[in-house]
């Protein structure tokens, strides 16, 4: 069963017992309380006529001075014959329960246990129902001068019933009534209540199916409302991972693509040129300039799983890091770079002063000449490469590599240190690049956790700040 | 003269298709990026067009687009194997692919196959005297049928078209006799001897030490 079918159900089955137990309380109290006022009223009109007719009868038999049975009944005759009520009716029987008087117009039963038990200082009363209608019956013992009469007194109360009657009628019309504007009432506001639960639930499902960007619009203060916040928060974090998950994902799976292109390329020369040489007719020039080609792409090989080693020790040594001067370190790295240099004509403009940073020789002088070798590659000949170092604001030794070369289009920036990743492919193979001087720089700034920056503009030049900490 | 164009950035691949594209007398001419490719292709008549897809300043792709009105047939050579570049290269108008990397006898085998669909290529072979007629499937030697099997013919046919390189045996049992079969290389040194008689090749058909056999002129 659903929630709001479970709210629905519930609250109209509790309202109606509750209900119908106070309105049955309630009838009933009323109606008891009708039925001792009529009886009441029967019980003093019984004794008005009780003490009338011993009043009557005692006084016209001291005026007639007769004393016999007889003029007894008949005095109580005529006193009662006086009586006119519609709704109650008198029986008076004598000792032998032989009517003296009686205007009762029913059918009574002749069995009547209140006559049989009827006392001299008590009245009893019994209510009978005779066919449709409901009587009180007072009985007591009546004493007129020494012979005794039994006096009842019958009171039609049949409008007390009829009453109750009217009145659970009437409560049941209010009840459906009630109950319908109520089970309308609940059906709206279980649903209104159990709405954002549905959305809740629909949010589950469509995220469950694979969609994690989903989230639930709900913005209530309640219960519901606090859950489905934090449910945001789970899908978000759910879906940040998934990104996370999948980025990585695809940048091992464009490692691993760029790494067989990679290795195809200078493959695809070697096997060719042996199986060139081997099967066709010596020829001293071609042969020359296929071992040539074999022995070049051979070395560029080489070259790749040296810098694959370097990039997977980079992950596993320990290094031990000392105080360096980083300008002796930048003049060295200059003199390393020398012929690349003149080559191209670059001139490597060099302005530090003498800061102390905390780190590996070795790395950092691979990290900075790889940095500044990716310069000159993109620098056009006869143009100027800067080399800054400077403390920041903050108090972080910061060197800045800046040249005028073709620069990165912006949309790469974010991936240049991926494994083989290259801006220009073509062109950075011409160099003899295979795309892993960054990733390698990436992971020695990590070990030195120092952040590399990059800003750079089309064809105005690039700066490259290492930040160390 | 057939004439093909290979686009191709890396130096090495590119004077290795020259080489071997060379060996078996085509005419060939080398550029190293898109935009020069395009440029020379509309100058210049090429019968085939042998290009890379990872090219500077423009890619291979962008080289077809371009070219593709001239109906010059192309082939591709690529580092990548992912089928979806395939996909996009043949649904782009190439006539096939070649993946590197790729070994010379698979080289100018497609290029043959594309030359001939294009009816670039003749469908008479000529060695020295001997005239193939590969329509008619017979050999004339000075205008005389020479009685050939089957396997032979097919034999005489990948020598010819293979002229200048050495072919080994189990290459050539599975270029004539195909994948599945299971004898044994004997087969192709008692075929190569019944060519050399029936043909009088003994000068022309070259055992080479340790790989196979070899025509030269």
């Amino acid at each position: 069963m659903k929630f709001w079918q479970k709210i629905f159900i519930y609250s109209l089955i509790l309202f109606l017992i509750t209900f119908n137990l106070g309105g049955f309380f309630l009838i009933e109290n009323s109606h008891n309380f009708s039925l001792k006022r009529e009886m009441d009223r029967g019980l003093s009109e019984h004794y008005s006529i009780y003490t009338a007719i011993t009043y009557y009868t005692l006084v016209s038999n001291s005026l007639l001075k007769n004393n016999s049975i007889d003029s007894n009944n008949e005095v109580i005759t005529d006193y009662l014959k006086t009586f006119d009520n519609e709704n109650a009716y008198l029986e008076v029987l004598d000792k032998n329960n032989s009517v003296v008087f009686s205007n009762i117009d029913l059918e009574i039963p002749k069995e009547r246990v209140e006559i049989k038990k009827a006392s001299r200082d008590r009245r009893r009363y019994i209510i009978r129902d005779i066919e449709d209608k409901t009587f009180l019956f007072i009985t007591n013992l009546l004493d007129i001068n020494g012979n005794t009469y039994k006096l009842t007194y019958i009171r039609d109360i049949t409008y007390v019933y009829k009453d109750r009657l009217n009145q659970y009628n009437f409560f049941i019309k209010i009840e459906t009534i009630i109950s319908m504007i109520l089970a309308i009432g609940m059906y709206i506001l279980s649903k209104y209540i159990t709405n954002p639960i549905d959305k809740l639930i629909n949010s589950t499902k469509m995220i469950a199916r694979g969609n994690y960007t989903e989230r639930v619009n709900i913005h209530s203060k309640d219960e519901v409302g606090v859950l489905a916040e934090n449910f945001n928060h789970m899908a978000s974090a759910i879906d940040e991972k998934i990104n996370e998950l999948k980025t990585k994902t695809e940048e091992k799976q464009r490692f691993i693509d760029n790494l067989s292109h990679e290795m195809k390329t200078p493959l695809t020369s070697i096997i060719g040129y042996a199986d060139f040489l081997r099967s066709t007719p010596y020829n001293e020039k071609t042969f020359i300039e296929g071992l040539n080609y074999i022995h070049k792409e051979g070395k560029r090989l080489e070259g790749l799983s040296w810098r694959m080693m370097n990039l997977i020790l980079l992950k596993k040594e320990n290094f031990s890091f000392k105080k360096e001067n980083i300008k002796i370190l930048l003049l060295d790295i200059k003199d390393y770079l020398k012929p690349k240099l003149q080559k191209k004509k670059i001139d490597l403009v060099i302005s530090a002063k003498e800061y102390e940073v905390f780190v590996e020789e070795d790395l950092i002088k691979i990290l900075v000449s790889n940095l500044i070798d990716n310069s000159i590659k993109a620098s056009n000949k006869g143009s100027n490469i800067y080399i800054n170092v400077y403390k920041s604001s903050k108090n972080k030794v910061i060197l800045e590599i800046k040249d005028e070369g073709i620069g990165i289009p912006k949309e790469d920036i974010p991936k240049v240190f991926e494994a083989f990743y290259m801006v220009d492919k073509s062109r950075t193979r011409a160099n003899n690049g295979a795309g892993l001087g960054l990733s390698i720089c990436g992971e020695i700034a990590k070990l030195h956790k120092a952040k590399i920056e990059i800003e750079s503009e089309l064809n105005k030049g690039t700066n490259i700040k290492v930040i160390f900490p | 003269m057939i004439k093909i164009l290979i686009v191709e950035d890396d130096r090495a691949i590119s004077d290795l298709l020259k080489l071997n594209l060379k060996m078996v007398n085509y005419e060939t001419k080398q550029v190293f990026n898109g935009n020069d490719a395009v440029n020379i292709i509309e100058k210049e008549n090429f019968d085939l067009i042998i290009l890379d897809i990872m090219l500077p300043e423009l890619d291979g792709f962008g080289v077809l687009d371009k070219i593709k009105y001239l109906d010059i047939p192309v082939i591709f050579l690529t580092a990548k194997s992912s089928v979806s570049d395939k996909v996009k290269g043949l649904k782009m108008g190439a006539e096939d692919y070649i993946v590197k990397p790729f070994e010379a006898m698979e080289l100018l085998a497609r290029v043959e196959v594309v030359l001939r669909r294009y009816g670039k290529k003749n469908d008479i072979l000529y060695f020295k005297e001997l005239e193939i007629n590969l329509k008619e499937r017979v050999v004339r030697k000075n205008g005389n049928i020479v009685d050939l099997t089957l396997k032979e013919f097919e034999l005489l046919n990948l020598l010819i078209k293979n002229k200048g390189i050495a072919l080994s045996r189990e290459k050539i049992l599975e270029k004539v006799w195909g994948y599945n079969y299971l004898g044994e290389t004997r087969t192709v040194d008692m075929h190569i001897q019944k060519l050399r008689k029936k043909l009088s090749l003994e000068d022309n058909i070259k055992t080479i030490f340790k790989v196979g056999y070899r025509l030269e002129d």
